[in-house]
C-alpha cells in the first residue's frame, strides 16, 4: 500500500468519466472513468500505445475528448462554458520532454505562469518562484541558467516546479523521466516522491515500479484504450488478474529492475 | 478624348519579350559568372578568393540603379570609352550583380556536397580538377536548383528597374500608357499583376526541372 | 566652386533623407511582419487568407511598381501622399511581406512542446504567441530580416522615382551640372556599401546579443 496514503482524504478532487477518443480510424480511448482525491498519488502504468499520453491531454482539455466528462473540484471541465484556460491554471502537467521555454532562464520559466497568467506581482511571483524552485532542490546557483544550460533532471526538476508554483490542484506527470540518462532518474522520482509525501496530489503515467510500489495509492494499468485493471500497486504487479498485466509487469520488472 | 488605357494592354504586354531578354540575359550570364567565382572563392588561392570576395561584395551592396547608372553613363562611355545600347548594358549589369548572387548560391550548394564525395573520387584516382567536374559538380548543379528559382523571381522584379535607362520593357511601357491616357492606377495594377503571374509561371518551370533532375533522397544542407 | 565642393554637400544632404526613411520604414516592417506572420499561423481562415493575400502581392509587385501605384494610382482615387509618405509606406509593404516569409518559417519551426507547455500553464493562444512563440521566433529569424534590412537599405535608392531627394536622386540630377559620372556613382556605391556593410555588422551584433546561452539558434 502506497505510504502517501495517510494524506489521502475522502474529497474527490478530478473525475473523469467515460472518456474516448478516436484519431482517424483509430480508437485510442474507449471509456475511461476512475477518479483521484486529495492527497493521493495514482500511477497509470500500460503498454506503449494504450492511450496514457492521449489520456492525460484528453484531462486538461490539450486535446479534445470525442465523449466523456472531466470535472476538476466539481467544476466540469469538458463543459464548454467553463473557462478552460482558468482551470488550466489549477492542473499542473508535466511533460516527458521537459518542454521548458527555452528563451527564459530557470527562474523565469516557473515566473511566467505566475506573472502572465495569474497575473501577481513580480516580487510576490518570484518569491514563490524561489519556493517552487527550493522545493524541487533547484538551488540559487542554478535560478539564472538557460534550459539549454541544464541536464536533464535539472530540466525536469526546473519543469516540476514550474507546475508546482501555480499551487495546482493536481499535477499530471507524463512519463516524466522515461527521456533521462538513467543516472538522472533518481534525482527526479526522489522529488516527486517528497511532493507525495507532501501531499500534492499526482496523477502519473511512469513505468518505474519501485515508485508505483512505494509512491502510489493506486495503479491503473491501461491496455488498448481501457483501463483493463486497477488496483493496490502490489496486488497488481505482483498477483494480476489478467495475462496481459502479468507480462507487461514481468517485461518492465525485467528491464528496470524492480525493487 | 483620350483613349482608355485597355486597349493598349497588348502594346503592354509586347514588353514581355523585353522583361524576359532582361531576365535570361541576365540569369545566362549570371550563371556563367557565378558558378567559376564560386568554385574560385571554394578551391582556389587565397588572392583569387580576396578579388572575389571584393566583387561579390560590391556588387550586393550597391543599389541596381547606381550600378545601371555607373556602368550606362560612366564605366563603359568614359572608362572603356565603348558606347553600349541600354538594353546591353541592362543585361551585363544585371548579369554581373546576379553573378555575385548566384555564386553564394552555389557557394552554399557545394558545400553541402559532402567532404567523403570528393575524397572518394580522389581514392578512385581521379584528379582534383576530375573529381570537381564528375562528381562535385552534378550533385552541386542540382542543389543549386531553388536557390536559382528565387534568383530568377528576385530577377524578374529587378527587371523593371531598367525603365530607368529606357529598356521598352514591361514598366517602361506601362509608363508610357499612364502618360498618353492620364490614368495610373488601371495600368499600373496591371503591371503589378503580371509580374506576379510570371513570377508564379516561372517558379512552376524551375520546379518542373528540379523534379526532373533532383537525385531521390539528396538534399542540399546550406541552400 | 569646383565639383567636389558642391557635390559633398548635396550627397549628405540625400544621405540624411535616405536614413529619415529608412529609421521609420525598417521597424515598421518588422513590426509588420510579426504581425503578418503571426497572422498565418495563429489566425482563423479569413485572416489567414487576407494576410496571405497581402504577401503575396507586395512580395509580387516590383517595388517600383508599388511606388507609382501609390504615388500616382491612388492619385487616381484622390488619395496624394508626398514623396515621402510613398517612399516609406512602400518599404513597409514590401519589406513587411518578405520578412513575414522569415518570421512565419520561424514560428513554425519552434518544436510544438512549447506551445502546449504555455496552454497547460493556462495561456491563452494570444498570451502564447506574445510570451512564448514570438520571442523564440523573432530570434530564429534574424538573419532572415538582416538580409531583408540590408536589401532595403540599397533597394530605397529607389524613392527617386517618386522624386524623392535622397542619395540617388540628387545624384542624378547633378550629372546633368557636372558630367562626372564615374566619381558620382562611386561615391553613391561607397555611401550604400558604407551602410550596408555597417547595417551588416550592426546586425550580426544584434544577434549575438540576443542569442539564448547554450542554445544553437542561428541556422546558419
Ligand atoms: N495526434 C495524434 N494523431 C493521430 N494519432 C495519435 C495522435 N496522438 C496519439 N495517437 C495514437 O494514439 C495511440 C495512443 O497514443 P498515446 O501517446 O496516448 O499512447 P501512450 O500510451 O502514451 O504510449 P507511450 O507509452 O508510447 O507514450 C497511438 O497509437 C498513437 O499513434
Ligand atoms: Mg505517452
Amino acid at each position: 500500500m502506497g505510504r502517501g496514503s495517510e494524506m489521502v482524504g475522502d474529497e474527490i478532487v478530478l473525475r473523469v468519466e467515460n472518456i474516448h477518443k478516436r484519431y482517424k480510424d483509430q480508437e485510442v480511448l474507449k471509456g475511461v472513468t476512475f477518479e483521484v482525491r486529495r492527497g493521493e498519488t495514482k500511477v497509470i502504468a500500460g503498454p506503449s500505445g494504450a492511450g496514457k499520453s492521449t489520456l492525460l491531454r484528453c484531462i486538461n482539455l490539450l486535446t479534445k475528448p470525442d465523449k466523456g466528462r472531466v470535472w476538476l473540484e466539481g467544476v466540469e471541465l469538458t463543459d464548454p462554458e467553463t473557462n478552460i484556460n482558468k482551470m488550466r491554471q489549477k492542473i499542473g502537467f508535466v511533460f516527458q520532454e521537459f518542454n521548458l521555454f527555452h528563451h527564459l532562464t530557470a527562474l523565469e520559466n516557473v515566473m511566467i505562469g505566475l506573472t502572465k497568467v495569474k497575473k501577481l506581482p513580480k516580487d510576490v511571483a518570484r518569491k514563490k518562484a524561489e519556493e517552487a524552485l527550493l522545493t524541487v532542490h533547484i538551488t540559487e546557483d542554478l535560478w539564472h541558467k538557460y534550459p539549454a544550460q541544464l541536464s536533464g533532471g535539472q530540466k525536469q526538476r526546473v519543469a516540476i516546479a514550474r507546475a508546482l508554483a501555480m499551487d495546482p490542484v493536481i499535477i499530471l506527470y507524463d512519463e516524466p523521466t522515461s527521456a533521462l540518462d538513467p543516472q538522472l532518474v533518481g534525482e527526479v522520482l526522489r522529488v516527486m516522491e517528497e511532493l507525495a509525501r507532501k501531499g500534492v496530489t499526482g496523477l502519473v503515467v511512469t513505468h518505474e515500479i519501485g515508485f508505483a510500489l512505494e509512491v502510489a495509492d493506486e495503479i491503473l494499468f491501461m491496455y488498448g484504450g481501457r483501463i483493463l485493471e486497477r488496483g493496490p500497486p502490489r496486488e497488481v504487479v505482483f498477483s494480476p488478474k489478467h495475462e496481459v498485466t502479468r507480462k507487461f509487469f514481468e517485461n518492465i520488472t525485467k528491464l528496470y529492475g524492480g525493487k | 478624348m483620350d483613349p482608355v488605357w485597355w486597349e493598349y494592354i497588348p502594346y503592354i504586354l509586347q514588353g514581355a519579350i523585353w522583361t524576359f531578354t532582361l531576365v535570361g540575359g541576365g540569369l545566362a550570364l549570371g550563371f556563367a559568372i557565378g558558378v567559376p567565382v564560386a568554385m574560385g572563392q571554394k578551391y582556389g588561392p587565397t588572392w583569387l578568393k580576396a578579388v572575389l570576395d571584393a566583387y561579390v561584395w560590391f556588387f550586393r551592396g550597391t543599389p541596381l540603379v547606381v550600378l545601371l547608372f555607373l556602368f550606362y553613363w560612366g564605366v563603359f562611355p568614359v572608362l572603356l570609352g565603348i558606347k553600349l545600347d541600354a538594353l546591353t548594358t541592362s543585361i551585363i549589369v544585371l548579369g554581373l550583380r546576379s553573378g555575385a548572387y548566384q555564386s553564394q548560391i552555389f557557394r552554399g550548394a557545394l558545400n553541402s556536397v559532402d567532404e567523403g564525395q570528393m575524397l572518394a573520387a580522389r581514392a578512385l584516382g581521379m584528379t582534383k580538377w576530375q573529381a570537381i567536374t564528375n562528381i562535385i559538380l552534378p550533385q552541386a548543379l542540382r542543389i543549386a536548383i531553388p536557390g536559382w528559382t528565387n534568383e530568377y523571381a528576385i530577377i524578374l522584379k529587378d527587371s523593371a528597374i531598367c525603365f530607368t535607362l529606357g529598356v521598352i520593357e514591361i514598366l517602361t511601357r506601362t509608363r508610357y500608357v499612364v502618360i498618353s491616357t492620364g490614368e495610373a492606377l488601371g495600368p499600373f495594377l496591371f503591371a503589378g499583376i503580371l509580374y506576379i503571374i510570371f513570377t508564379y509561371g516561372g517558379t512552376k518551370v524551375f520546379n518542373i526541372i528540379y523534379e526532373k533532375y533532383h537525385i531521390p533522397g539528396l538534399v542540399g544542407k546550406g541552400v | 566652386m569646383g565639383f567636389w565642393e558642391e557635390f559633398i554637400p548635396l550627397v549628405l544632404h540625400g544621405a540624411v533623407n535616405t536614413l529619415w526613411v529608412l529609421v521609420i520604414s525598417i521597424p515598421a516592417s518588422v513590426a509588420l511582419a510579426i504581425a503578418l506572420g503571426s497572422a498565418r499561423v495563429y489566425g482563423n481562415a479569413p485572416i489567414k487568407a487576407i494576410a496571405t493575400a497581402f504577401v503575396v502581392t507586395f512580395r509580387g509587385f516590383p517595388l517600383v511598381v508599388t511606388l507609382f501605384l501609390l504615388f500616382f494610382g491612388l492619385a487616381d482615387l484622390g488619395i496624394y501622399l508626398t514623396p515621402y509618405q510613398t517612399a516609406t509606406l512602400a518599404f513597409v509593404l514590401c519589406g513587411g511581406s518578405y520578412m513575414s516569409e522569415y518570421v512565419r518559417g520561424a514560428i513554425r519551426s519552434i518544436d510544438i512542446g512549447q506551445s502546449l507547455a504555455a496552454r497547460a500553464l493556462g495561456m491563452t493562444k494570444f498570451q502564447e504567441l506574445i510570451y512564448i512563440i514570438l520571442p523564440q521566433a523573432i530570434r530564429r529569424a534574424l538573419p532572415g530580416l538582416s538580409n531583408e534590412i540590408i536589401y532595403q537599405i540599397k533597394y530605397s535608392s529607389l524613392a527617386f522615382v517618386v522624386g524623392y531627394e535622397e542619395i540617388f536622386a540628387v545624384s542624378k540630377t547633378f550629372i546633368s551640372r557636372y558630367f562626372m559620372p564615374l566619381q558620382v556613382f562611386m561615391v553613391d556605391a561607397a555611401l550604400y556599401l558604407a551602410m550596408t556593410t555597417a547595417a551588416a555588422y550592426g546586425l550580426r551584433a544584434l544577434e549575438y546579443k540576443l542569442r539564448i546561452p547554450g542554445l544553437e539558434m542561428s541556422i546558419r
